[in-house]
């Protein structure tokens, strides 16, 4: 089943096993055993990137690893917030990534309800046109890409940096395939208690499809919030830069300074990170439905 | 009908005219209008896929055979830059090192995402704890994760420091090309494998449970089960995962580009790189764009059989 990715939000409950409860539980400790440790390398980097941000220059490299800084030094986040206009990328950053995101949990629902309950000649091909765009990625098209936004003057921009991503094809499969399971009938019955066409879809088809858009808008929104190389392109104004720029370019400037690059990469995680505790399930999903076929 | 005879008559009533409304709405049936609608609703998605991706992708290949330098109007050269592109010992090292790094870099991230997705699907203490800890790596930032590995791939960094708890000298790790591509590997696969391992999941949750009781009945052990159960049905899971992986991998930049640079010696020099420093460097957009279209034919073949595995699912319908 295509939506499988959504049906099972959480694993399903293991039936139990009959009798050999001590050989179970000790299979269990073994494999808990070994994820942890998998855990641990994933982890290592963001302990490492924490626990640096609050250890003094002089304790950086010192040997044996000081594994927890103590007392912790938090001054590395204040002079890196310093040093450039960190709060001004941070809300570029943010602007950029809700506006790409709102677009594409409209435009792709819009198109998937399009191609799901309406019959029109082409529609067949209006789809595989539209899968095919995710064969042409930006790192194929960049040159063109930055010559069309020049020519509309948008390079240093906000519309440069978020127009060309209003919509994508993967958002546009995604809602598609959620919006095969809405029964037909749920929409003629509102047609003939007199709904406009738009109204239906604003008002019964979007509620239904509640766990698809936010699974796409925390995809969208992740993507768009680690968008670099299109930045890196068309922006040059520091005003308009956004976070993964403004990083990168405090590491050139500052490259020795690990304190202060910690502080700033763990603040750069940071949305990331609320936002994977708070919507983990839709997360996970979201990745999930990458995987989405048949 | 005459108009003129009733109209001398003061006693006709006047004709009544249908209102405004009904008039002036051109007679479409009920189908007609709410086809109307459905193609109204694709239209802003194709046309902001239609400027900004297909139209520069046709661009891309009329800029391939000129030369542009930004400056001066394109000038058509025929295949000079893809000619020039064989031949040229920096392309095809870049193109190397790419396929060294797609090869290396997927090709571990498969039994690991598997074997990490069959060990979750078993049961485990404290489970979401221990999915949340490993999906971690998804949630850093390219850009970030560039940075806190450069720091980690220091000479007295914390990965050298600890492969000494293990009797092994100091790596070079960003300062030799001889290693430098290989932490970038291996950056690659830390990130890839909790994101394929999700997709595995996934699929392994849609396996029936029946048929894991059925193979039980019939006696089969575990390493059967995996073995004539499991990975058959995940066959298609698998091939999905190889051909996204290959996508993403043949796309990888911020991480070589903020590390490396594409250095040293051009050890960490991919295609996506090359193309953005051949464009926005050096701005000879022409033989930038000859080499995204090298790059394109490339992502093309995988995505076919992707948009294939995500169409042939949505015919069978």
């Amino acid at each position: 089943m295509s939506l499988s990715a959504f049906a099972r939000t959480a694993p399903p409950a293991r039936r139990k096993a009959p009798g050999r409860g001590w050989m179970r539980r000790r299979g269990a400790i073994v494999v808990s055993a070994v994820l942890t440790a998998v855990a641990c390398v994933t982890l290592l980097p963001f302990y490492w990137m924490l626990s640096s941000s609050l250890r003094t220059m002089e304790n950086m490299f010192r040997l044996p690893i000081q594994w927890l800084p103590w007392p912790p030094n938090w001054q590395a986040y204040a002079l890196a917030w310093q040093a450039q206009d960190f709060t001004r990328y941070f809300l570029n950053s943010g602007l950029v990534a809700v506006a790409i995101t709102l677009s594409n949990l409209l435009l792709c629902s819009l198109a998937g309800y399009s191609l799901t309950k309406f019959h029109y000649r082409g529609r067949g091909a209006m789809f595989l046109a539209i899968l095919s765009t995710m064969m042409l990625p930006l790192e194929v098209t960049m040159v063109p890409l930055f010559l069309i936004i020049k020519r509309l003057d948008w390079a240093n921009s906000y519309q440069g940096l978020i127009v060309p991503f209003l919509v994508d094809g993967f958002g546009v499969f995604l809602m598609r395939q959620y919006m095969m399971s809405i029964p037909k009938d749920l929409i003629d019955s509102a047609r003939i208690d007199g709904a406009s066409e738009f109204r239906i879809f604003w008002m019964i088809i979007l509620p239904l499809c509640k766990p698809a858009l936010v699974a796409l808008a925390v995809f969208t929104f992740r993507e768009a919030w680690d968008m670099y190389i299109w930045p890196l392109i068309i922006i040059t104004k520091d005003s308009l830069r956004t976070l993964p720029l403004g990083i990168s370019l405090f590491m050139s400037s500052y490259g020795t300074s690990w304190d202060q690059l910690m502080a700033i990469a763990v603040l750069g995680t940071l949305p990331m990170i609320l936002l994977f505790f708070f919507l983990q399930r839709a997360f996970i999903q979201g990745i999930a439905a990458t995987g989405l076929k048949e | 009908m005459s108009s003129q005879a009733p109209a001398a008559n003061p006693w006709t009533p006047p004709a009544v005219r249908p209102p405004r409304s009904i008039v002036r709405r051109p007679h479409w049936s009920l189908a007609r209008r709410q086809a109307a609608f459905g193609v109204a609703i694709i239209l802003p998605t194709l046309a902001v896929l239609a400027v900004f991706r297909f139209l520069p992708m046709v661009q891309a290949l009329y800029l391939s055979v000129t030369a542009y330098d930004l400056v001066h109007p394109p000038r058509f050269v025929g295949w000079a830059n893809f000619a020039s592109l064989l031949h040229d010992p920096l392309f095809l090292k870049s193109a190397r090192v790419s396929i060294t790094y797609v090869v290396c870099s997927v090709v571990p991230v498969l039994p690991l995402s598997l074997g990490l997705a069959v060990l979750f699907n078993q049961s485990v203490f404290i489970k979401n704890v221990l999915r949340s800890a490993i999906f971690m790596p998804v949630v850093m930032p390219a850009v970030v994760m560039a940075v806190v590995w450069t720091f980690m791939y220091q000479q007295d960094g914390v990965v050298n420091t600890l492969l000494g708890f293990l009797g092994i000298d100091p790596v070079p790790w960003l300062r030799s090309s001889a290693t430098a591509l290989w932490a970038v590997i291996l950056i690659g696969i830390w990130r890839a494998t909790p994101y394929y391992m999700v997709i595995f999941l996934a699929g392994l949750q849609a396996i029936p449970a029946d048929y894991y009781d059925a193979a039980k009945i019939d006696g089969a052990g575990r390493w059967g089960t995996f073995r004539y159960i499991t990975l058959p049905l995940l066959k298609p899971t698998m091939l999905l995962v190889i051909v996204m992986n290959v996508i993403v991998a043949m796309k990888v930049f911020a991480v070589p580009m903020i590390m490396t640079g594409g250095g040293p010696a051009d050890s960490t020099r991919v295609l996506p790189l090359f193309i953005y420093q051949t464009g926005f460097e050096f701005f000879d957009m022409g033989r930038a764009a000859a080499m995204s279209v090298f790059l394109f034919v490339a992502v093309m073949v995988f995505s076919f059989v992707q948009v294939r595995l995500f169409t042939r699912g949505a015919e069978s319908r």
